[in-house]
């Protein structure tokens, strides 16, 4: 299956919130669509979900008009909520049974999935009395419940602890590799990072940055390398780095103990490498600079704050 | 078809669970019966009643004869007064002037006094005048009783003889041929009465039930997976579904009771329980259709509001429409054949009231039940359609209130 979107246009009022987004996704990998908070994530996997309408663009799976309700659709939504007064067991067994699974299915399912959730404890306890991570892990047991061929996640890793988050996060690998289609929003970059092979970047309704996160990582890391050396503090090496190699390279910025340099001619390196030999530059760490989805995003969306 | 059962169980569950609702139904159902079924076991309460009347009677004679009351005669027109005074069971003073009676009032030492200023003209004196002073009255029929026998014995009767003119008792049998308001007037009020309570209680749940779900933020999840029509039509058909069996088990258990212990009562209730059929036809007919209406129209209140305390607010128009049929039903229970109650029969939100109280206490054609019912019917329809469009369009409006007329310019401009 391929769900592509294609120039979501939305208008709340008279302002426009989403300016045109597009992006396409395929069965068996996940997108992360990134994004500052109010840069539009929400309103546009609500559109996905045909909460509401947006105003122009369209939205299709493998080529016809996507209706969410002929999918099975796992949908966490930004808006967490089940029924409080409830216990765990007979809201999840109503919900699995309204997106069609049998009252017995329900239950088998149910069943797993808050074993796998580790809840399986508060099976018969009301809602309310869990802590809000383990209510969050019976959200997401619900998304899950009715084995969805597209899963959709809302931001599903606020409010959870770095051991859930590793569970939620090995629950979303499994289920990509079982060929389901999932995307989901974040703006925690090394979650997204983890298990993400596409990306979009949404500033202010606008896709600023999309495509396979490999190739946007070497995009942004070419022409740029990042080095250490084992007797000079960074600044040091940095001004080193300007005073003498400033035919070569650009001192572009000092990470930690490295400093990240750009290149003046792509083919380069080998002559700055000579260089710091010459110089007795004794070096630690010399190579390729893979910039983080973090430094992505905050160059992409953190220009106008 | 199959979401909309899941959801009218869960719902319906959702009331059967709830302890209140079951204790609720439960303690009134006994009450019901207790009521019915206690007083067959009080020895002298029901078969001795006419026994127990004479009591209350001699009682109060004991205490009328300790009364005692003053008269001061001041005309020469009545004659024998003594006969006069020895016919009304009291104790009597005589008094020679105006003031003196005046005095004794004030001072309690007799109840009231009468002046006798000529044989039709009579000063009441009273500290305090109650309502429905049964003295003055007694004084002046009695006085009116003793002028015509005078005058009768002046024509030439003996006293027996008047005394007799006195004693004709006209006995007064009502044969009805159309309906006996008075016997119907009971339980049709009862009946009124327990759809009005049911209206507005259950309207209320209704609301919460739907608002609810936006207030615990659960209705993402239901709209992006359920029709919003199964669930708009299971919610308020849970509720309707939950309040007529309640209503019919507190109810039906009343009749239940009554039923066995009907000869114990010696038909004393039937003036509540002894209704017709074509009545509870109607009364099922058109209260459930009312019922249904009023409860879609709280639902779809309960889509536009976000929070459960903003319900009560926004509910009070409906609420005020429903207490002014209702109002219209209990003043057109005096006079069924008003043309106030012949146009509320058949405006939907009053004629579930209006026309039922037509068909139990007045007279009305098959026809015009009909039309009405149908009028009924089709609002039914065309409101749960509308409340099913608002309700998907308010769910995911949060924040407050969403203006009724707003709401529906926005289901418009959407189509």
């Amino acid at each position: 299956m391929k769900l592509e979107v294609k120039g979501l246009k939305k208008n709340f009022g008279e302002q426009e919130i989403l300016h045109g987004i597009s992006f396409s996704v395929e069965s068996g990998s996940a997108l992360g669509l990134l994004g500052r908070n109010g840069a539009g994530k929400t309103t546009t996997i609500r559109i996905l979900m045909d909460v509401f309408k947006g105003n122009g663009g369209s939205v299709l799976m493998d080529g016809k008009p996507f209706r969410p309700r002929e999918y099975q659709i796992g949908y966490l939504p930004e808006e967490r909520g089940l029924y409080p007064k409830k216990t765990v067991s007979e809201q999840l067994i109503y919900l699995g049974m309204l997106r069609g699974l049998s009252a017995k299915a329900a239950k088998d399912s149910m069943k797993k999935w808050i074993e796998r959730m580790g809840v399986s404890e508060y099976e018969n306890r009301k809602l309310e009395t869990l802590s809000k991570g383990n209510q969050q892990k019976v959200q997401l047991a619900q998304t899950l419940i009715c084995d969805p061929a597209v899963i959709i996640l809302d931001e599903p890793f606020s409010g959870l602890d770095p051991v859930n988050s590793q569970i939620l996060k090995d629950v979303i690998k499994e289920q990509i590799q079982a060929g389901k289609l999932v995307i989901f929003s974040s703006h925690q970059m090394s979650y997204v990072e983890e298990f993400c092979e596409e990306i979009a970047i949404l500033n202010h309704g606008q896709i600023v940055l999309s495509g396979d996160l490999k190739e946007i990582k070497r995009e942004f890391g070419r022409d740029r390398l990042v080095m250490s050396s084992l007797d000079e503090e960074a600044p040091d090496l940095a001004r080193r780095l300007n005073d003498t190699f400033s035919d070569l390279l650009e001192v572009e910025k000092i990470q930690k103990d490295r400093v990240i340099i750009k290149k003046k001619q792509p083919e380069n390196k080998p002559a700055i490498l000579k260089r710091l030999l010459e110089q007795d530059v004794d070096l630690e760490y010399f190579g390729l600079y893979e910039p983080s989805l973090n430094d992505i995003f905050v160059e992409k969306a953190g220009d106008e704050a | 078809m199959k979401q909309f059962v899941t959801v009218l169980k869960f719902e319906l569950n959702n009331y059967f669970k709830n302890k209140s609702f079951m204790l609720t139904t439960i303690l009134l159902a006994v009450l019901m019966v207790g009521v019915i079924v206690v007083p067959t076991f009080i020895p002298g309460l029901l078969k001795e009643d006419t026994s127990g009347k004479k009591q209350d009677t001699q009682i109060q004679e004991e205490a009328e004869e300790s009364e005692s009351l003053g008269i001061f005669v001041d005309t020469g027109e009545v004659q024998d007064v003594d006969s006069l005074l020895s016919s009304m069971p009291y104790q009597w003073k005589t008094y020679e002037d105006e003031n003196s009676i005046k005095e004794a009032v004030k001072a309690n030492e007799i109840e009231g006094g009468f002046i006798l200023h000529s044989a039709s003209e009579v000063t009441y004196v009273v500290n305090n005048l109650a309502v429905e002073d049964r003295l003055s009255e007694e004084f002046s029929s009695a006085l009116a009783a003793h002028e015509k026998r005078a005058y009768l014995m002046g024509k030439g009767l003996t006293a027996e003889e008047a005394a007799a003119a006195d004693m004709v008792n006209i006995n007064l049998e009502p044969e009805i041929l159309g309906k006996n308001s008075v016997r119907n007037y009971a339980y049709t009020y009862a009946l009124v009465f327990i759809i009005y309570f049911l209206i507005l209680f259950y309207g209320q749940m209704i609301a919460v039930s739907v608002t609810t779900e936006k207030s615990n933020r659960a209705i993402e999840i239901l709209v992006t997976s359920v029709n919003p029509n199964s669930l708009i039509f299971g919610k308020v058909l849970a509720g309707a579904i939950a309040g007529v069996l309640q209503m019919v088990l507190i109810v039906g258990s009343g009749f239940a009771a009554y039923g066995a212990f009907k000869d114990a009562w010696g038909g004393g209730l039937d003036f509540l329980f002894n209704i017709p059929g074509r009545v509870l036809a109607a009364y099922a007919v058109f209260g459930t259709l009312s019922y249904l209406l009023y409860a879609f129209i709280y639902g779809t209140l309960g889509a536009l509001v976000s929070k459960t305390e903003d319900i009560s607010k926004s509910s009070t128009p409906i609420t005020i429409v429903y207490v002014a049929s209702f109002l219209v039903a209990m003043l057109g229970l005096t006079n069924t054949d008003s043309l106030m109650v012949k146009v509320a029969s058949y405006i939907p939100f009053t004629s579930g009231n209006a026309m039922f109280i037509r068909v139990s206490m007045g007279s009305v054609g098959a026809w015009e039940i009909i039309l009405s019912g149908l009028i009924l019917l089709l609002s039914c329809i065309v409101t749960g359609i509308f409340a099913a469009k608002l309700f998907r369009f308010g769910t995911l409006h949060y924040g407050n209130p969403l203006k009724f007329t707003k709401a529906l310019k926005s289901v418009k401009e959407q189509q």
